[in-house]
């Protein structure tokens, strides 16, 4: 590829938190160099401080920590901790960045993160991880999964920092020479192509809030402090307790908005996170308590516009038993009882001041702008908004005024993490699109030299096990192990290590297998989560096949646990090199294999989403088609006439549709269905009706979706009754219907929220506000009603919000089972609603009516692509990803992609951004020259294979198939994840896993 | 000697050996009886391998994933 | 019964002579009473031995797996299920299939015969309604049909085939099914017990394979008790552990698939119980997954697929 000097195929990440590493691992899969650059010693950011997540309670640590771990060690990406940027010079496509590195004091590469120096370390400082709920040392690692997995030192607490002669204890325990106290602050440049800012967020600081008694009522914490409670890895080891005396709480309360939808402390915006964080915090602990827990928790208007979440609070309502009440909530005291408890006092639904005592309170506090982030995007001319966030340039997704550089996370605007996810994959996609002629020429690929044949060899095993410094040797007797390790069948060499993860020793591996003719290595040492993959490098370098290596952990299954036990633990370790030496005697090269790629990108749905994928996958290069079934492009967008907060959507939309249709690139066809598709990843073969086979290698799916037509609320029958487009259309032409109206009425939760659509569709709430405040524009005298049930109005929408109370608009609560009835008259509909407050009907003779509908799947269609492409749909036809916290726009089958509608509702903006989310994703598929496979795939005897299909039926990867002709098992090693679920349900043993079959594991068991 | 349980454990990599590791990172002291196989999934696990560990001598098997 | 016979055999003359199917398998008169032995009829004149009668015990669907050309088989209702369960694994080409369905209402155990003769072979039966006058060398015995069947079909509640190209005879009124006593009397017996009964009964076990010949549903091309690499289970008959086992990963890699046909049992020469294992994991799946092999066409396995609604009665929770 020819290379433009003046461009750079690199992009500098500012922030590691969940947004940073996706798009980090994005970008470096897609061919650009990445430079990662985090203020923390350690990457990660919030989610690993966080205990579950909503809405699917996963553990939040364990779906991170391999991405953490992929990102960490990726060749292309230079994870830059302990670093801020001082300053960014340049234009788009090269941009020169000043970086501060501060001294860590502790050589990364060098520290095995072993932690025998915080153990002599005599400093003890608030854990800011753990929210100064307990102490770490002066000399610490942020939190136990951290990368890198080295420790730092904290100059302002080290004893030794503020007086050179001081303490040093840390020296004389590091075994490994990593730490160096007069280690200095380095200034450096680097080069790049474009930036993503992702910093994050600041946590609210609830000590503004005096009314609270955080800091002053020790039994009122902060819901982060509350998330580390929680955590099997907090200061309690998960035990629920106050911070304050120990005690277990009975009775828990979550205190919502602090922090947010307050003008007063300039946080006029919704954090977006907390209602949903606090109902699975509530939840959670319930789980979480042996006893019965009582939970409330005292919000304004209930959140849970998210997919999945009207389900998870009313699950949390009525399974869980977690108690809602809609409040103002004052104060919270002491309750003065002498049992600590605090005593908050609130008006209720129906105006009443009362008060209730609760043994803790938790503050949902809110997002705060990065404070560290104001300054440096003043340097850079990156406009923030009134509240310091970094919000996204209209219809861009993730843009700032900056060309070259793009915004992704909470600085663009509190939000959760599959969004956060979602806009750093589209950064990542948007920060390469001007970087495509520059793609690949900065990455790099190692070489190893050619690997040895040891097929037909003699087994020769070599052991190496590990002392770790002290941390298995002061338990586990390490000489004698690697003593007894001599013993064993296949071993001709094995010795012990002070740390075999050290370079040296690295190196000694490497002599000894080329000394000893070793076909098959061993290391006895920590866990092969985090170091397997090192050795088997170094397996790589002295040409061997990496697969002949197994490991086996005497530290943090051994030492660490049986700290008491030497002697036992000492057999324990024995035992576990017998059965490694025992597996790795049956271990066989394990080949990848490559795959021919079609780089080419087929798009199905030719509305904002599609098209937006469409152009920008042109820009990455990609070739495109972009299917549409309907005779026009456009979708949905064509009945919106108004962005969120005023964009002119028809002009915004015909300049889309001329990008897409004169792009030499890409090929559109519209009037046309898919009928047929054959393939996989990289090799897809899509039929469509107009019998053209198209090639691909990916395929995005925004086939988007509906607006319910109401069969309620006299829709169809009265035609001053109609939804919310019809609305707009209306207020678009000036009709004069809105110029006479009296009275106009909004209704939302149309189809939503109820038993049969048991979902929010999320933008209603804001799109009605925004009609509403149109409709006062047009005509100030009309009265404009907005009959609610929450008001949803996300993020920086609350702004809406307000602005629409402050021009009058009549906000009324009604409650699902008092809905509001509507009576046509001769020259009005009458609707009559129940005013919450009041609690007397209220009867409004409403000229128009605009229905708040839902927004409704394409199901049919849905489903029909679903079994085309082996992807899954939700309940309500929505299209169902990988997983809803990481993988927000991936499938569980590869090279298929979703955005847009079809994923469930979502603005134009959201849309847009899920959009380039997509592209982003299948950039790094369509990035590869060939499809690798790592290659511990299953495999079929056939001899064996009766062709039962058992295998096919249980692979959740639809990676096996039973050939039609031959009946016997196929698998696709493309698709193949190597879980083994074929192989431990194939009766007759014919289906295996290599690198792990059932001769291997049954010479582990005979190993006992 | 006191009767000490031989007990085999088939962890699946991404949690369960995950958490046995966070054992050992917060120190949790437990009983040396068990021997860990750490498989890719707990899909992995045939039954045949509970079997078959029964029957070479161990006293429990425990599955987790 | 000789009705059914006629019926039988005039449509496998027909299939064969108008080249509808290249084979009929069906059943020919043993030897002796009650003794059907299979027959493999490629012309009209040898499906002349076609016949039906109380003695046609065997599972034909043991002999239609992988079957090039086309073949007809006479199936009783347990043949059809198992068809049906070999059809969703493969084994069968349904299109390939024609199944003469004759509606059932059991057959003769001969060790129930045997014990009316005292203990000797039956030479002559005569049928007549609903009862049986039985032969042998010595000594006769009148007894009811339905006194003398095996117990898989007096637990039977599928006599009637489900699906079938073509129905010979008269479709049986509907039979409710059996309940699961002696499996409920089983699992009511404590562990200790249970254990003892296992023993006594597998010590019994000569490791024939009989059982694992005689089903239908046993069809792996290498057994896992056959396999050396790894060896799973020791392959002698002395080891009672092993025989149960044997017994248990076998009935186990039947669950979900095995219909209940008895023929395992009926194949033991030792006379094990082995129903009261096979009927266990029927009433189990039937239980947990409220599934029953080889019912109906659509169903798919049990074991292999699922739900997020499958009971999960065996992960230890907090």
């Amino acid at each position: 590829m020819s290379t433009k000097p003046d461009k750079v195929g690199a992009v500098l990440v500012v922030g590691s938190g969940i947004a940073g590493i996706q798009a980090s691992l994005d970008l470096a899969e897609s061919g650009y160099y990445v430079y990662l650059v985090e203020k923390n010693p350690a990457i990660g950011g919030v989610m690993p401080m966080l205990d579950k997540t909503f809405p699917t309670n996963d553990c939040s640590m364990c779906i991170l920590s391999p991405k953490l771990v992929d990102c960490g060690r990726h060749l292309n990406v230079n994870t830059i901790t302990n670093a801020e940027v001082m300053d960014i010079q340049g234009e788009p496509g090269n941009f020169k960045v000043t970086l501060k590195q501060k001294a860590r004091f502790v050589d990364p590469t060098k520290c095995t993160g072993c932690g025998s120096c915080a153990e002599q370390c005599p400093v003890k400082v608030p854990d800011e991880f753990n929210q100064g709920l307990n102490n770490r040392k002066a000399i610490y690692k942020l939190y136990a999964q951290a990368f890198p997995n080295a420790y730092a030192i904290d100059p302002t607490k080290c004893l030794r920092i503020k007086k050179p002669k001081a303490c040093g204890k840390c020296l004389k325990a590091c075994q490994a020479n990593a730490i160096d106290h007069t280690m200095t602050d380095q200034i450096t440049e680097i080069e790049v192509g474009s930036v993503i800012l992702c910093p994050g967020f600041d946590k609210f600081d609830s000590g503004q809030l005096a009314y609270y008694g955080y800091g002053k009522h020790p039994n009122v914490v902060t819901s982060m402090e509350f998330e580390r409670l929680l955590s099997a890895s907090g200061p309690f080891g998960g035990h629920m307790q106050r911070p304050s005396d120990g005690k277990e709480p009975h009775k828990v309360a979550w205190i919502q908005c602090v922090g947010s939808r307050n003008c007063r402390i300039d946080r006029g915006y919704c954090s977006s996170v907390c209602c949903m964080y606090a109902i699975k915090e509530a939840v959670i602990a319930k789980e979480h308590s042996p006893y019965p827990l009582e939970t409330a928790i005292f919000f304004m208007d209930m959140r849970t516009y998210g997919k999945d979440f009207e389900k998870y609070y009313e699950k949390a309502q009525h399974e869980n038993g977690v108690r809602f009440i809609r409040s103002r909530v004052y104060e919270i005291i002491e309750a003065g009882d002498g049992t600590g408890n605090c005593r908050i006092r609130y008006a209720d639904d129906e105006g009443n001041i009362t008060y209730e005592d609760f043994d803790l309170a938790v503050l949902s506090i809110g997002l705060d702008p990065p404070t560290e982030m104001v300054e440096l995007a003043g340097k850079l001319g990156v406009e923030l908004n009134k509240f310091n966030f970094c919000q996204p340039a209209k219809l861009t997704g993730v843009g700032t005024n900056k060309p070259g550089i793009f915004v992704a996370g909470a600085f663009s605007g509190p939000r959760d993490i599959p969004e956060t996810v979602m806009q750093a994959s589209a950064a990542a996609a948007d920060s390469a699109a001007d970087l495509a002629e520059v793609r690949s020429t900065l990455t790099k690929v190692k070489e190893y030299p050619p690997e040895k044949d040891v097929a037909g060899e003699i087994v020769r095993t070599g052991v190496f096990v590990c002392h770790c410094g002290i941390n298995i040797g002061s338990v586990v007797n390490v000489p004698e192990v690697a003593e007894y390790a001599k013993t064993l069948p296949t071993v001709v060499f094995a010795t012990d290590n002070l740390y075999t993860c050290s370079q040296d020793t690295s190196a000694q591996i490497k002599e000894v297998i080329a000394k000893h003719n070793l076909n098959r290595v061993i290391v006895a040492s920590c866990s092969p989560r985090t170091h397997e993959p090192m050795f088997q490098e170094t397996l790589k370098e002295a040409g061997l096949n990496p697969n002949l290596f197994e490991m086996t952990n005497i530290r943090d299954q051994c030492s660490w646990v049986h700290m008491h036990e030497p002697e036992e633990a000492t057999e324990k370790a024995k035992d576990l090199v017998k059965m490694a030496v025992y597996k790795a005697a049956l271990l066989e090269p394990i080949n990848s294999v490559s795959l021919d790629m079609n780089h080419d990108a087929l798009v199905i749905g030719g509305g904002v989403s599609g098209m937006t994928s469409a152009v920008n996958l042109s820009k990455q290069g990609y070739k495109v088609y972009l299917v549409e079934k309907a005779g026009l492009l456009g979708g949905i967008a064509n009945r919106i006439r108004y962005g969120m907060t005023g964009e002119d959507i028809p002009a915004f939309v015909s300049n889309l549709i001329n990008q897409v249709t004169t792009d030499e690139k890409i090929t559109v066809y519209t009037g046309v269905e898919i009928t047929d598709v054959h393939g996989f990843v990289g090799n897809f073969e899509t039929i469509i009706s107009s019998g053209e086979v198209i090639k691909h290698g990916v395929t995005v799916i925004a086939t988007g979706a509906e607006e319910y037509k109401p069969t309620e609320y006299l829709y169809g029958q009265n035609d001053r009754v109609m939804t919310l487009l019809e609305m707009e259309s209306l207020l678009a032409e000036g009709d004069s219907k809105i110029k006479d109206a009296k009275n106009i009425v909004f209704i939302q939760c149309v189809g939503s929220r109820e038993p049969e659509r048991p979902y929010c569709s999320r933008i209603c709430c804001t799109k009605s506000i925004k009609q509403a405040l149109l409709v006062k524009e047009a005509n100030p005298e009309a009265n404009v009603f907005m009959l609610y049930r929450d008001i949803r109005t996300y993020g920086f929408y609350e702004e809406l919000y307000s602005e629409a109370r402050s021009k009058g608009i009549i906000f009324i609560r009604y409650s699902v089972d008092n809905k509001p009835v509507m009576e046509a008259t001769d020259n009005s509909v009458k609707v009559t609603v129940t005013d919450h407050v009041l609690n007397v009907p209220i009867e409004i003779e409403a000229d128009l009516i605009g229905l708040a509908s839902a927004i409704v799947s394409s199901k049919d269609n849905n489903s029909k692509l679903s079994q085309f492409y082996k992807v899954p749909l939700n309940q309500e036809g929505f299209f169902l990803e990988a997983h809803m916290k990481l993988r927000p726009v991936d499938f569980g089958t590869d090279g298929v992609f979703m955005c847009g509608l079809a994923h469930g509702p979502k603005n134009l903006d959201e849309n847009i951004n899920q959009a380039k989310a997509a592209v982003g994703r299948a950039c790094t598929v369509l990035a590869k020259n060939t499809i690798t496979v790592e290659g511990k795939s299953a495999f079929v005897n056939k001899n064996k294979c009766a062709g039962c299909g058992e295998c096919e039926a249980v692979c959740p990867a639809k990676a096996v198939q039973v050939d039609p002709v031959q009946k016997i098992a196929v698998v696709n090693e493309a698709l193949c994840k190597g879980c083994g679920a074929c192989a431990s349900s194939c009766r007759c043993g014919a289906i295996n896993i290599k690198g792990c079959t059932n001769q291997q594991l049954v010479a582990m068991l005979n190993a006992l | 000697m006191e009767y000490e349980p031989k007990i085999v454990a088939f962890l699946c990599n991404w949690c369960s050996y995950a958490g046995a590791d966070l054992a050992g990172i917060g120190r949790i002291q437990y009983p040396p009886n068990i021997r860990v196989i750490r498989i890719p999934c707990s899909g992995r696990i045939n039954p045949l391998f509970i079997i078959k560990a029964l029957r070479q001598g161990a006293d429990a098997v425990l599955t987790s994933g | 019964m000789p009705k059914l016979a006629e019926q039988i055999k005039d449509a496998a003359k027909k299939l064969l002579a108008e080249q509808k199917v290249d084979l009929v398998v069906g059943f020919a008169e043993g030897s002796l009473p009650l003794r059907g032995t299979p027959l493999f009829a490629r012309t009209p004149e040898e499906a002349d031995k076609l016949t039906w009668n109380l003695g046609c015990e065997n599972n034909l669907a043991n002999y239609l797996r992988k079957k090039p050309g086309k073949v007809a088989v006479v199936a009783k209702g347990c043949d059809v299920r198992a068809i049906i369960a070999l059809v969703k694994e493969n084994q069968i080409n349904r299109d390939d299939l024609y199944i003469i369905g004759v509606p059932c209402s059991g057959m003769i155990d001969r060790k129930k015969t045997a014990a009316l003769l005292d203990d000797e072979d039956i030479l002559a039966i005569e049928e007549s309604g609903d009862t049986v006058v039985i032969k042998s060398n010595n000594s006769s015995a009148t007894a009811k049909v339905a006194d003398l069947l095996h117990n898989s079909c007096r637990d039977c509640s599928y006599g009637n085939p489900v699906i079938y190209d073509e129905l010979v005879g008269e479709l049986l009124p509907e039979k409710e099914a059996a309940d699961f006593t002696e499996i409920n009397d089983f699992e009511a017996k404590s562990v200790a017990e249970r254990r003892a009964f296992m023993n006594s009964e597998f010590s019994k076990c000569i490791r024939c394979y009989a059982c694992r010949n005689a089903c239908p549903l046993c069809y792996c091309e290498e057994c896992f008790v056959d396999c050396n690499q790894p060896e799973w289970i020791g392959k002698s008959a002395y080891n009672t552990e092993d025989n149960i086992l044997f017994q248990v990963v076998r009935v186990f890699h039947c669950a979900g698939r095995c219909v209940d046909c008895g023929a395992c049992e009926r194949a033991c020469p030792m006379g094990i119980n082995l129903r009261l294992l096979t009927r266990k994991l029927v009433k189990d799946v039937k239980e947990l997954y409220n599934a029953e092999a080889g019912v109906n066409m659509e169903d798919k396995p049990a074991l292999a697929t699922f739900t997020v609604d499958d009971p999960e009665a065996f992960l230890l929770k907090e």
